[in-house]
Protein backbone atom coordinates (compact mmCIF):
# COMPACT_ATOMS: atom_id res chain seq x y z
CA UNK A 1 0.00 0.00 0.00
CA UNK A 2 1.04 3.26 -0.95
CA UNK A 3 0.41 5.13 2.05
CA UNK A 4 2.18 2.76 4.62
CA UNK A 5 5.05 2.79 2.01
CA UNK A 6 5.07 6.94 2.41
CA UNK A 7 4.64 6.64 6.54
CA UNK A 8 7.80 4.37 6.55
CA UNK A 9 9.66 6.61 4.93
CA UNK A 10 9.00 9.70 7.01
CA UNK A 11 9.30 7.66 10.34
CA UNK A 12 12.92 7.20 8.96
CA UNK A 13 13.44 10.83 7.67
CA UNK A 14 12.93 12.00 10.88
CA UNK A 15 14.49 9.45 12.73
CA UNK A 16 17.72 10.65 10.73
CA UNK A 17 17.13 14.10 11.46
CA UNK A 18 16.91 13.58 15.53
CA UNK A 19 20.22 11.69 15.02
CA UNK A 20 21.75 14.80 13.41
CA UNK A 21 20.30 17.05 15.84
CA UNK A 22 21.21 14.99 18.81
CA UNK A 23 24.69 15.54 17.90
CA UNK A 24 24.63 18.88 17.23
CA UNK A 25 23.62 19.23 20.69
CA UNK A 26 25.90 17.17 21.99
CA UNK A 27 28.80 19.31 19.88
CA UNK A 28 27.09 22.92 20.94
CA UNK A 29 27.09 21.46 24.67
CA UNK A 30 31.01 20.49 24.49
CA UNK A 31 31.92 23.42 22.53
CA UNK A 32 29.88 25.65 25.33
CA UNK A 33 31.86 23.90 28.25
CA UNK A 34 35.37 24.85 26.10
CA UNK A 35 34.07 28.81 26.16
CA UNK A 36 33.26 28.39 29.56
CA UNK A 37 36.84 27.30 30.77
CA UNK A 38 38.48 30.21 28.87
CA UNK A 39 35.91 32.41 29.94
CA UNK A 40 36.68 32.04 33.84
CA UNK A 41 40.53 31.45 33.00
CA UNK A 42 40.16 35.09 32.06
CA UNK A 43 37.88 36.05 35.09
CA UNK A 44 41.04 36.82 36.82
CA UNK A 45 43.13 38.83 34.41
CA UNK A 46 39.75 41.25 33.77
CA UNK A 47 39.47 41.67 37.47
CA UNK A 48 43.20 42.55 38.13
CA UNK A 49 42.79 45.20 35.62
CA UNK A 50 39.72 46.63 36.57
CA UNK A 51 40.99 46.91 40.24
CA UNK A 52 44.33 48.80 38.18
CA UNK A 53 42.04 51.19 36.90
CA UNK A 54 39.86 51.56 39.49
CA UNK A 55 42.93 52.36 42.65
CA UNK A 56 44.60 54.26 39.95
CA UNK A 57 41.38 56.63 38.74
CA UNK A 58 41.35 58.16 41.71
CA UNK A 59 45.12 59.99 40.98
CA UNK A 60 44.28 61.54 37.89
CA UNK A 61 40.71 62.54 38.82
CA UNK A 62 40.35 65.60 37.47
CA UNK A 63 42.59 65.80 34.14
CA UNK A 64 39.64 65.58 31.94
CA UNK A 65 41.75 65.43 28.57
CA UNK A 66 42.11 61.93 28.01
CA UNK A 67 40.80 61.34 24.54
CA UNK A 68 38.90 58.70 25.11
CA UNK A 69 36.78 60.14 27.69
CA UNK A 70 35.66 63.40 25.97
CA UNK A 71 31.86 63.77 25.16
CA UNK A 72 31.97 64.69 21.85
CA UNK A 73 28.63 66.24 20.30
CA UNK A 74 27.28 63.44 18.41
CA UNK A 75 27.07 63.00 14.55
CA UNK A 76 28.22 59.32 13.45
CA UNK A 77 27.85 56.78 15.52
CA UNK A 78 29.67 53.11 15.43
CA UNK A 79 28.37 50.09 16.28
CA UNK A 80 29.60 47.06 17.13
CA UNK A 81 27.97 43.89 16.53
CA UNK A 82 28.79 40.54 17.79
CA UNK A 83 26.22 37.88 15.79
CA UNK A 84 26.61 33.93 15.04
CA UNK A 85 28.60 32.67 11.99
CA UNK A 86 26.67 29.95 11.93
CA UNK A 87 22.14 29.52 12.13
CA UNK A 88 20.23 26.85 13.68
CA UNK A 89 20.41 28.68 17.14
CA UNK A 90 17.16 29.40 17.78
CA UNK A 91 15.87 32.90 18.01
CA UNK A 92 19.94 34.08 19.38
CA UNK A 93 20.42 36.21 15.79
CA UNK A 94 17.04 37.16 15.31
CA UNK A 95 16.52 38.49 18.68
CA UNK A 96 20.01 40.22 18.63
CA UNK A 97 19.00 41.59 15.22
CA UNK A 98 15.58 43.16 15.77
CA UNK A 99 16.95 45.07 18.91
CA UNK A 100 19.22 46.69 16.85
CA UNK A 101 16.75 47.38 14.02
CA UNK A 102 15.01 49.40 16.60
CA UNK A 103 18.21 51.09 17.79
CA UNK A 104 18.62 52.00 13.92
CA UNK A 105 15.65 53.14 13.69
CA UNK A 106 15.89 55.60 16.81
CA UNK A 107 19.39 56.64 15.71
CA UNK A 108 18.25 57.76 12.16
CA UNK A 109 15.40 59.11 13.91
CA UNK A 110 17.31 61.76 15.27
CA UNK A 111 19.15 62.19 12.24
CA UNK A 112 22.48 60.61 13.38
CA UNK A 113 24.57 58.42 11.15
CA UNK A 114 25.31 55.06 11.79
CA UNK A 115 28.83 52.82 10.83
CA UNK A 116 28.98 49.09 11.52
CA UNK A 117 31.80 47.03 12.94
CA UNK A 118 30.59 43.45 12.48
CA UNK A 119 31.72 40.12 13.92
CA UNK A 120 30.02 36.90 12.80
CA UNK A 121 28.61 36.15 9.19
CA UNK A 122 24.87 36.63 10.44
CA UNK A 123 24.90 40.62 11.38
CA UNK A 124 27.12 40.65 8.43
CA UNK A 125 24.51 39.27 5.58
CA UNK A 126 21.55 40.92 7.71
CA UNK A 127 22.94 44.32 7.35
CA UNK A 128 24.47 43.89 3.51
CA UNK A 129 21.17 42.97 2.70
CA UNK A 130 19.42 46.15 4.32
CA UNK A 131 22.51 48.40 2.65
CA UNK A 132 23.89 49.73 5.92
CA UNK A 133 27.39 50.99 5.77
CA UNK A 134 29.61 48.05 7.20
CA UNK A 135 32.78 49.63 7.95
CA UNK A 136 34.83 46.28 8.96
CA UNK A 137 33.22 42.50 8.74
CA UNK A 138 35.54 40.86 10.76
CA UNK A 139 35.85 37.33 9.24
CA UNK A 140 39.92 35.91 11.28
CA UNK A 141 39.78 34.47 13.18
CA UNK A 142 36.27 32.56 13.43
CA UNK A 143 34.84 34.11 16.65
CA UNK A 144 34.99 30.39 17.82
CA UNK A 145 38.78 30.65 17.45
CA UNK A 146 38.91 34.06 18.54
CA UNK A 147 41.81 34.61 21.79
CA UNK A 148 42.80 37.56 23.19
CA UNK A 149 45.44 38.69 20.48
CA UNK A 150 42.14 39.15 18.40
CA UNK A 151 40.36 40.78 20.74
CA UNK A 152 42.99 43.18 20.94
CA UNK A 153 43.27 43.84 17.23
CA UNK A 154 39.31 44.56 17.19
CA UNK A 155 39.63 46.87 20.38
CA UNK A 156 42.71 49.21 18.60
CA UNK A 157 40.26 49.49 15.32
CA UNK A 158 37.23 50.89 17.40
CA UNK A 159 39.56 52.89 19.69
CA UNK A 160 41.03 54.32 16.28
CA UNK A 161 37.99 54.92 14.77
CA UNK A 162 36.86 56.55 17.86
CA UNK A 163 39.68 58.66 18.09
CA UNK A 164 40.33 59.20 14.63
CA UNK A 165 36.94 61.00 14.88
CA UNK A 166 35.87 59.19 12.19
CA UNK A 167 32.62 58.03 14.84
CA UNK A 168 31.95 60.39 18.02
CA UNK A 169 30.20 57.35 19.33
CA UNK A 170 31.11 53.42 20.12
CA UNK A 171 28.46 51.09 21.23
CA UNK A 172 28.40 47.15 21.57
CA UNK A 173 25.60 45.45 20.52
CA UNK A 174 26.10 42.26 21.57
CA UNK A 175 24.36 39.56 23.47
CA UNK A 176 25.35 38.86 26.99
CA UNK A 177 24.73 35.53 28.70
CA UNK A 178 22.34 35.40 31.79
CA UNK A 179 21.60 31.40 32.26
CA UNK A 180 21.70 28.39 30.50
CA UNK A 181 18.41 29.46 29.47
CA UNK A 182 18.50 33.41 29.42
CA UNK A 183 20.36 35.34 26.79
CA UNK A 184 19.87 38.97 26.74
CA UNK A 185 20.69 41.24 23.50
CA UNK A 186 22.62 44.51 25.23
CA UNK A 187 23.42 47.95 24.04
CA UNK A 188 26.34 49.14 25.97
CA UNK A 189 28.71 52.36 25.30
CA UNK A 190 31.98 51.54 24.69
CA UNK A 191 33.60 54.57 24.05
CA UNK A 192 33.75 57.69 25.32
CA UNK A 193 34.48 56.10 28.18
CA UNK A 194 31.55 57.07 31.41
CA UNK A 195 31.77 54.06 33.75
CA UNK A 196 33.93 51.75 34.80
CA UNK A 197 32.39 48.43 36.33
CA UNK A 198 34.13 47.55 38.91
CA UNK A 199 33.10 44.03 40.52
CA UNK A 200 32.86 43.70 44.26
CA UNK A 201 32.52 47.22 46.17
CA UNK A 202 33.40 45.28 49.64
CA UNK A 203 36.83 44.41 48.56
CA UNK A 204 37.70 47.98 47.42
CA UNK A 205 37.60 49.36 51.18
CA UNK A 206 40.46 47.56 52.25
CA UNK A 207 42.63 49.01 49.51
CA UNK A 208 45.72 51.23 50.43
CA UNK A 209 44.86 54.31 48.80
CA UNK A 210 48.37 55.54 49.06
CA UNK A 211 50.88 54.08 47.03
CA UNK A 212 53.77 54.90 44.72
CA UNK A 213 53.11 55.50 41.01
CA UNK A 214 56.05 54.88 38.77
CA UNK A 215 56.83 56.43 36.38
CA UNK A 216 53.53 58.80 37.06
CA UNK A 217 50.02 58.36 37.34
CA UNK A 218 49.05 60.13 34.01
CA UNK A 219 50.81 57.52 32.18
CA UNK A 220 50.22 54.25 33.72
CA UNK A 221 46.46 55.36 33.76
CA UNK A 222 46.90 56.01 29.91
CA UNK A 223 48.65 52.55 29.16
CA UNK A 224 45.81 51.25 31.52
CA UNK A 225 43.28 52.02 29.78
CA UNK A 226 43.68 50.14 26.53
CA UNK A 227 44.29 47.24 27.97
CA UNK A 228 40.76 47.80 30.08
CA UNK A 229 39.20 48.50 26.74
CA UNK A 230 40.72 44.80 24.85
CA UNK A 231 39.42 43.06 27.89
CA UNK A 232 35.78 44.49 28.14
CA UNK A 233 36.02 43.11 23.95
CA UNK A 234 36.98 39.92 24.61
CA UNK A 235 34.56 39.64 27.77
CA UNK A 236 31.73 40.38 25.29
CA UNK A 237 33.09 38.25 22.44
CA UNK A 238 32.99 35.62 24.95
CA UNK A 239 29.62 36.43 26.83
CA UNK A 240 28.27 36.10 22.72
CA UNK A 241 29.86 33.22 22.13
CA UNK A 242 29.01 31.46 24.94
CA UNK A 243 25.22 32.20 24.37
CA UNK A 244 25.75 31.13 20.75
CA UNK A 245 26.43 27.88 22.11
CA UNK A 246 23.95 27.69 24.76
CA UNK A 247 21.05 28.39 22.62
CA UNK A 248 22.43 26.33 20.09
CA UNK A 249 21.88 23.71 22.37
CA UNK A 250 18.74 24.72 23.75
CA UNK A 251 17.71 24.66 19.80
CA UNK A 252 18.90 21.21 19.02
CA UNK A 253 17.49 19.93 21.79
CA UNK A 254 13.61 21.25 21.33
CA UNK A 255 14.59 19.99 17.71
CA UNK A 256 15.54 16.31 19.15
CA UNK A 257 12.68 15.90 21.70
CA UNK A 258 10.01 17.47 18.87
CA UNK A 259 11.86 14.62 16.57
CA UNK A 260 10.91 12.18 18.96
CA UNK A 261 7.49 13.03 19.33
CA UNK A 262 6.50 13.28 15.82
CA UNK A 263 7.96 9.65 15.29
CA UNK A 264 6.27 8.24 18.12
CA UNK A 265 3.14 10.01 16.64
CA UNK A 266 3.49 8.60 12.88
CA UNK A 267 4.76 5.37 14.09
CA UNK A 268 0.97 5.40 16.04
CA UNK A 269 -0.40 6.26 12.80
CA UNK A 270 1.57 3.54 10.80
CA UNK A 271 0.57 0.85 13.20
CA UNK A 272 -3.41 1.92 12.77
CA UNK A 273 -3.08 1.88 8.80
CA UNK A 274 -0.84 -1.12 8.69
CA UNK A 275 -3.44 -3.04 11.41
CA UNK A 276 -6.58 -1.52 9.29
CA UNK A 277 -4.82 -3.29 6.05
CA UNK A 278 -4.67 -6.05 7.62
CA UNK A 279 -8.03 -6.32 8.87
CA UNK A 280 -9.24 -5.50 5.11
CA UNK A 281 -7.10 -8.15 3.73
CA UNK A 282 -8.37 -10.51 6.30
CA UNK A 283 -12.27 -9.34 5.42
CA UNK A 284 -11.63 -9.84 1.50
CA UNK A 285 -10.49 -13.62 2.57
CA UNK A 286 -12.75 -14.40 4.42
CA UNK A 287 -15.76 -12.80 2.03
CA UNK A 288 -13.73 -14.81 -0.67
CA UNK A 289 -14.01 -18.02 1.08
CA UNK A 290 -17.96 -17.44 1.81
CA UNK A 291 -18.21 -17.10 -1.41
CA UNK A 292 -17.20 -20.23 -2.73
CA UNK A 293 -18.57 -22.50 -0.29
CA UNK B 1 60.62 33.44 57.62
CA UNK B 2 58.53 36.35 56.14
CA UNK B 3 56.48 35.94 52.63
CA UNK B 4 55.05 38.01 49.69
CA UNK B 5 51.87 36.62 48.29
CA UNK B 6 53.10 36.58 44.56
CA UNK B 7 50.32 36.51 41.78
CA UNK B 8 50.66 36.35 38.02
CA UNK B 9 47.71 36.74 35.28
CA UNK B 10 47.42 36.80 32.15
CA UNK B 11 44.09 36.54 30.08
CA UNK B 12 44.80 32.86 29.10
CA UNK B 13 45.28 31.46 32.88
CA UNK B 14 46.73 32.48 36.23
CA UNK B 15 50.15 31.04 36.26
CA UNK B 16 51.41 31.67 40.03
CA UNK B 17 49.19 32.66 42.73
CA UNK B 18 51.47 31.00 46.02
CA UNK B 19 54.03 32.41 48.64
CA UNK B 20 57.29 32.97 47.82
CA UNK B 21 60.47 34.90 49.41
CA UNK B 22 61.22 37.56 47.04
CA UNK B 23 60.70 38.44 42.96
CA UNK B 24 62.17 40.60 41.06
CA UNK B 25 60.94 42.02 37.89
CA UNK B 26 61.74 44.75 34.96
CA UNK B 27 59.47 47.15 34.55
CA UNK B 28 59.50 50.19 32.48
CA UNK B 29 61.68 51.46 34.22
CA UNK B 30 63.89 49.59 35.23
CA UNK B 31 64.29 46.49 37.62
CA UNK B 32 62.41 46.34 40.62
CA UNK B 33 63.12 43.74 43.33
CA UNK B 34 59.88 43.11 45.36
CA UNK B 35 60.14 41.59 49.20
CA UNK B 36 57.80 40.65 51.76
CA UNK B 37 56.15 43.88 52.77
CA UNK B 38 56.67 45.97 50.43
CA UNK B 39 55.44 49.72 50.20
CA UNK B 40 52.41 49.85 48.17
CA UNK B 41 53.43 50.51 44.27
CA UNK B 42 52.17 50.50 40.81
CA UNK B 43 54.22 50.38 37.60
CA UNK B 44 54.30 49.00 34.07
CA UNK B 45 55.79 45.74 32.84
CA UNK B 46 58.55 45.77 29.79
CA UNK B 47 57.53 44.89 27.12
CA UNK B 48 60.09 41.83 26.81
CA UNK B 49 61.08 41.18 30.31
CA UNK B 50 61.81 38.44 32.71
CA UNK B 51 61.07 37.91 36.67
CA UNK B 52 62.69 36.18 39.17
CA UNK B 53 60.53 34.31 41.70
CA UNK B 54 62.62 33.13 44.86
CA UNK B 55 61.12 30.76 46.67
CA UNK B 56 60.42 30.23 50.16
CA UNK B 57 63.21 27.11 50.36
CA UNK B 58 65.53 29.94 48.39
CA UNK B 59 65.10 27.64 45.30
CA UNK B 60 64.61 30.14 42.12
CA UNK B 61 62.69 30.08 39.13
CA UNK B 62 63.18 32.82 36.26
CA UNK B 63 60.26 33.41 33.78
CA UNK B 64 59.29 34.96 30.47
CA UNK B 65 56.40 37.83 31.46
CA UNK B 66 55.73 40.55 28.74
CA UNK B 67 53.86 43.96 28.48
CA UNK B 68 51.55 44.19 31.48
CA UNK B 69 51.22 46.21 34.97
CA UNK B 70 52.41 45.65 38.29
CA UNK B 71 50.97 46.10 41.87
CA UNK B 72 51.84 45.95 45.78
CA UNK B 73 49.18 46.01 48.01
CA UNK B 74 48.76 44.29 51.35
CA UNK B 75 51.76 42.03 50.95
CA UNK B 76 50.39 41.26 47.53
CA UNK B 77 52.36 41.34 44.51
CA UNK B 78 50.18 40.96 41.43
CA UNK B 79 51.84 40.93 37.92
CA UNK B 80 49.56 41.36 35.16
CA UNK B 81 51.07 40.67 31.88
CA UNK B 82 49.44 39.92 28.42
CA UNK B 83 52.01 37.02 28.19
CA UNK B 84 53.99 34.96 30.22
CA UNK B 85 55.55 31.55 30.95
CA UNK B 86 57.66 29.96 32.99
CA UNK B 87 61.26 29.24 31.73
CA UNK B 88 60.65 25.46 31.78
CA UNK B 89 57.66 25.79 29.17
CA UNK B 90 59.26 27.63 26.71
CA UNK B 91 59.18 26.13 23.51
CA UNK B 92 62.50 26.51 21.79
CA UNK B 93 61.50 25.54 18.91
CA UNK B 94 58.60 27.60 18.20
CA UNK B 95 60.48 30.82 19.47
CA UNK B 96 63.10 29.86 17.17
CA UNK B 97 60.69 29.78 14.31
CA UNK B 98 59.40 33.56 15.66
CA UNK B 99 62.67 34.96 15.75
CA UNK B 100 63.23 33.46 12.25
CA UNK B 101 59.80 34.44 11.41
CA UNK B 102 60.31 37.99 12.62
CA UNK B 103 63.87 38.72 11.19
CA UNK B 104 61.93 37.82 7.52
CA UNK B 105 59.67 40.74 8.17
CA UNK B 106 62.14 43.10 9.13
CA UNK B 107 64.39 42.73 6.23
CA UNK B 108 61.59 43.82 4.62
CA UNK B 109 60.02 46.55 5.61
CA UNK B 110 60.67 50.25 6.33
CA UNK B 111 62.49 50.50 9.46
CA UNK B 112 60.04 53.77 10.29
CA UNK B 113 56.97 51.80 9.78
CA UNK B 114 54.62 50.85 12.25
CA UNK B 115 55.16 46.87 11.01
CA UNK B 116 58.69 47.49 11.03
CA UNK B 117 58.46 48.35 14.93
CA UNK B 118 55.84 45.63 16.19
CA UNK B 119 58.23 42.51 14.32
CA UNK B 120 61.04 43.83 16.08
CA UNK B 121 59.00 44.04 19.51
CA UNK B 122 58.46 40.21 18.34
CA UNK B 123 62.11 39.58 17.57
CA UNK B 124 62.72 41.04 21.03
CA UNK B 125 60.31 38.80 22.55
CA UNK B 126 61.45 35.49 21.00
CA UNK B 127 64.94 36.96 21.99
CA UNK B 128 64.12 37.17 26.14
CA UNK B 129 62.41 33.62 25.63
CA UNK B 130 65.41 32.07 23.65
CA UNK B 131 67.66 33.46 26.69
CA UNK B 132 65.84 31.84 29.07
CA UNK B 133 65.32 28.88 27.69
CA UNK B 134 68.79 28.24 27.32
CA UNK B 135 70.26 29.73 30.52
CA UNK B 136 67.77 26.64 31.92
CA UNK B 137 68.57 23.93 29.95
CA UNK B 138 72.56 25.00 30.67
CA UNK B 139 72.01 25.21 34.54
CA UNK B 140 70.41 21.80 33.56
CA UNK B 141 73.32 19.99 32.47
CA UNK B 142 76.07 21.50 34.93
CA UNK B 143 74.54 20.63 38.07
Amino acid sequence: MANLKELRGRIKSVASIAQITGAMEMVASMKLRKVQTKAQAFAPYTAEIRDMIFRIAAKVAGEEDVPLFQVRDVKTVGVFVISSDRGLCGSYNSNLLSALRKKIDALKAEGKQVKFWVYGRKGYAWLQRRGFDVERFFVEPALDKADFASAKLVAQELVDAFTSGQVDEMCMFTTRFQSMVKFVPTDATFLPIKTIAVGDDAEQQKMELDFLIEPDATTVFNSLMPRYLETVVFDAMLQALTSEHASRRMAMKGATDAAGRMQKDLKKIYNRARQESITKELLDIVGGASAVS
Amino acid sequence: MAEIHLRIVTPDRTIVDRKVASVSFVGTDGEYGVLPRHAPLMTGIAQSGTATIVETDGQSEEMFISDGFAQVQNNVLTLVCEAGELAGEIDLDRVKRKEQEAREKMAGLNKLSQEFLKAEASLRKALARERLARKRAGSGTLS
